[in-house]
């Protein structure tokens, strides 16, 4: 087959990161590629520089054998590259019609030329079998629908090459039969489709050519026919496994935290937990291993007294919670480093000092008369000690936490969780974007939460993490556990195993 | 942080510059002399020791609606309905005032308390629709002004209307709020929009409550998962700045207007928003910011009668403040400038 885009030695850098790093990438005329690796492996950004948002630190991108510079999205769809975003971009309260012509250069004049326009797109909607009402408001159709509405406006401006950035995500299991077999009629008809994913199964269905990257780099393209999802996972996972650098649990306490039958959201296989049980014991690590994005959000959330089960049963500390808040489950030494910082850890807006003590203002410590007057100076003095304590490096404990780095707004969290004597700590990606120094002193950390009794949950797309730091480990895939090892000696094939779903 | 304190300063102060430079040359292409025409305005509000009495008592309402914007927007709650809390704080107190049948201070503490109260629901209306039905404020409370400024014609039309011209009769004497100098206007009003603003910014400030409020407005999903109740923080905050506004009705009908008219309130509610947003959401610059609007106000009359340059100068001097405000603090979220201002800081401490 022809060959129609190549990208060579494709890096990208932010700063001193490398967010892509010397990528060679190639899609033939006619197939079905697909970009596989976890969250963070770089795929949006490479996908980035091909449309044209960013501008590659280094390296090439040729089309039909012709060097070409994307310097924009108008420059990308006039070189006939298209992109249909995980979030759909469409202009809610127009229709259909007019979210394919909005913006195409036939439409610049004053009129549209309505009758025309239809004819055309209800022609390719007819080869394609892209079945979308023109007449209908974004609004009105479902998730299905404007998925082949934004392929539909991508092929209209004439894409030759179609990047579909996780495209099942959304899509009920009949809309993904769908959403297949326009695959099929597009590939016949010689359009390329880059596919981005990170479920394995879908990728061995639909691909022609698999190219799997990992932490920015490629690791290798392989021909979907001559693989499986064993290999997948364990290439996207990678096996760079590092020395055991702690001693691991044998005999944990009783458990602070169990799970009978839990549900939650129990349709979604991406996003929904099924029949889980599990027991999380004091003095114990216990690791969740699986690809991002089946279930463990949910399960942190859970364990944290954010979501409500829909069935099936908790007990925290042998009792069952009467209220299912994070304040009730905070009361009783719960302690939560979230998955995003950002968003769920930390009032960037706020300074450091005021995250520190975020939980404890109504405490007699930090204030009195009933929480109507608070101590700012034993704020102030107990912010100092900790900065001190958990190493956090900043101008002074009075600046915005937004303006720290992530290794240090990391250990703002780490320091207000763990001061907070828990019983039970949530950690999920505990260590993401972290440097080494920073990541060893949150594992560290971790190791001494255990050891002096709590029951820690860690949940890391990080296998080597997993690895490293857990007594116990539990796979989960689509939602449910698949098996669980002992942390000792992990039997490391049947875990990847288990995390491809066999 | 010493950086972003003090451009919460200078973003003010350099909007209302460049807003005068800019009324300036306007009235120049007018035609009209602008220093001249700026020294008008400077004595009509200061001219007098009755002329700065009369800045004092525009301010009152003009604190209250600040306040009652300043205290929402802290919690992330996009209160624009500060006008018809005012409207129904009002027409409580007058009610009061007039159908209680007895007269005297202990009537006034009440006329006030009503007004606080009805403000206070009216504000929690809004706030059960966002929380129950996810309704945007913005638009609910917009809503509500509309319907409060209906029903306030019906009140003066009809339900507490006196003689022939549609108005209510005026608040009895011995209900009115009292003057602190017998010869000036000030009536006791403003030290309780003092006291609120002072009680406002140590609750936010000070308290333990406070503090999970700001939370609760800087990062919702933090605040929940940190176990803050996130929508009773909500509710409190349409419900306590709808109170403020009802506040300041209360304390303008019973010691500055006596009686409910065609257009009272003018444009309070709206002019508190205004404030808040200059005076960055502090309650004490937020005071600062409304007793500021006020002289424009007041002199701007004088300014007229004196140079003949109309007194929408001033709102447009007003209009251009808010502006310049709002876009430099957007401004200064931006990533180039802010890598230009630790380039401009860092220089300054290294020298």
């Amino acid at each position: 087959m022809e060959e129609l885009l190549r990208m060579e030695g494709v890096s990208k850098q932010f700063g001193e990161f490398y967010a892509n790093r010397g990528v060679d990438f190639e899609v033939r005329a006619g197939e079905v590629h697909t970009l596989l690796g976890e969250n963070g492996a770089g795929k949006s950004t490479l996908m980035n520089v091909l449309i044209g948002l960013y501008q590659p630190s280094a390296g090439n991108i040729f089309l039909h054998g012709k060097k070409v510079r994307v310097d924009s999205p108008a420059q990308a769809v006039k070189l006939g590259i298209g992109m249909v975003h995980q979030h759909f971009m469409l202009v809610e309260a127009f229709t259909v019609f007019e979210n394919i012509i909005l913006g195409d250069r036939r439409t610049k004049g004053a009129f549209v030329d309505e009758k025309a326009r239809k004819k055309e797109i209800l022609e390719l909607s007819w080869r394609y079998g892209l079945n979308v009402e023109l007449d209908a408001r974004i609004t009105e159709i479902s998730v299905g629908e404007q998925q082949r509405a934004e392929i539909l406006k991508a092929l209209y401006r004439g894409a030759e090459l179609l990047i579909l950035d996780e495209p099942t995500a959304a899509l009920t299991d009949t809309e993904v039969e769908g959403l297949y077999s326009i695959i099929d009629k597009l590939r016949a008809e010689g359009k390329s489709i880059i596919f981005i994913s990170h479920k394995m199964r879908e990728v061995l269905h639909v691909s022609d050519r698999i190219t799997i990257l990992r932490a920015g780099e490629k690791v290798c393209t392989l021909d979907a026919d001559k693989t499986n999802s064993q290999e997948l996972a364990n290439l996207m996972i990678g096996r760079e496994l590092s020395e055991p650098l702690y001693t691991k649990v044998e005999n944990p306490g009783e458990p602070v935290m169990e799970l009978c039958g839990v549900s939650y959201n129990k349709s979604f296989k991406h996003g929904g937990l099924n029949n889980v049980s599990l027991k999380i014991n004091r003095g114990e690590i216990l690791g969740i291993a699986g690809v991002d994005g089946n279930g463990q959000s949910q399960l942190a959330q859970l364990v944290a007294g954010v979501l409500k089960p829909d069935s099936g049963e908790l007990r925290l500390k042998g009792a069952k919670p009467a209220v299912f808040s994070p304040h009730a489950f905070i009361a009783e030494h719960v302690s939560h480093i979230p998955e995003d910082r950002n968003l769920m850890g930390l009032i960037g807006e706020m300074s450091v000092g005021d995250n520190l003590v975020l939980k404890q203002t109504d405490s007699p410590r930090f204030s009195s008369a009933g929480g109507w007057y608070l101590k700012l100076g034993e704020m102030r003095r107990y912010s100092m000690e900790l900065k001190e304590k958990y190493d956090i490096r900043c101008r002074s404990v009075a600046q915005e936490t937004r303006n720290l780095s992530g290794g240090n707004q990391q250990k703002v969290i780490l320091a207000r969780e763990l001061e907070a004597e828990p019983e039970l700590l949530i950690a999920v990606h505990p260590t993401r974007g972290l440097d080494i120094g920073a990541t060893r002193f949150v594992r560290d950390a971790m190791i001494a939460a255990r050891d002096s009794g709590c029951g820690v949950l860690l949940i890391s797309a990080d296998f080597d993490e997993v690895l490293q730091l857990s007594d116990r480990i539990l796979v989960m895939f689509e939602g449910q556990i698949m098996g669980e090892y002992s942390g000792a000696k992990p039997p490391i094939s049947e875990i990847s195993l288990a995390m491809a779903g066999k | 942080m010493h950086k972003d304190k003090s451009m919460n300063l200078v973003i003010p102060l350099l909007s209302i510059v460049l807003a005068f430079i800019i009324g300036m040359l306007i009235i120049l292409s007018l035609g009209a002399n602008p220093f001249k025409a700026m020294g008008f305005l400077f004595r009509g509000a200061f001219g007098t020791a009755t002329n700065v009495s009369n800045t004092v008592v525009r301010s009152m309402p003009l604190i209250f609606c600040g306040l009652c914007t300043c205290f929402a927007y802290r919690c992330g709650v996009f209160n624009l309905g500060g006008q018809g809390q005012f409207l129904c704080g009002a027409m409580a107190a007058i009610a009061v005032s007039l159908r209680i049948g007895a007269q005297g201070p202990w009537v006034t503490v009440v006329a006030v308390a009503a007004g606080l109260a009805a403000g206070g629901l009216w504000g929690m209306i809004p706030g059960l629709l966002r929380i129950w039905r996810g309704l945007n404020e913005m638009i609910t409370t917009i809503m509500m002004n509309y319907v409060a400024t209906l029903f306030m014609g019906f009140v003066y039309t009809k339900a507490l209307r006196e003689g022939s011209v549609p108005q209510t009769a005026p608040v009895p004497d011995a209900t009115q709020i009292g003057r602190i100098f017998p010869n000036y206007r000030i009536t006791w009003g403003i030290v309780i929009g003092i006291l609120v603003g002072f009680a406002a910014w140590y609750f936010l400030f000070r308290t333990s409550k406070g503090f999970q409020l700001r939370a609760v407005g800087f990062n919702p999903t933090a605040s929940q998962f940190n176990g803050f109740p996130v929508n009773r923080y909500r509710l409190m905050a349409f419900v306590v700045s709808g109170a403020i506004a009802g506040m300041g009705g209360a304390c303008d009908i019973l010691g500055t207007q006596f009686r409910l008219i065609n257009g009272y309130g003018g444009s309070y509610g709206f002019d508190g928003v205004a404030i808040a947003l200059i005076a960055q959401l502090d309650p004490i610059a937020t005071m600062i910011v409304a007793y500021f609007f006020a002289v424009l106000r007041v002199g701007s009359l004088t300014m007229q009668v004196g140079s003949g340059v109309p007194t929408s100068v001033i709102d447009i001097i007003q209009a251009l403040v808010i502006i310049f405000a709002v876009a430099g603090s957007a401004m200064m979220h931006l990533p180039e400038i802010k890598t230009f201002f630790t380039k401009l800081f860092g220089k300054r401490e290294a020298a």
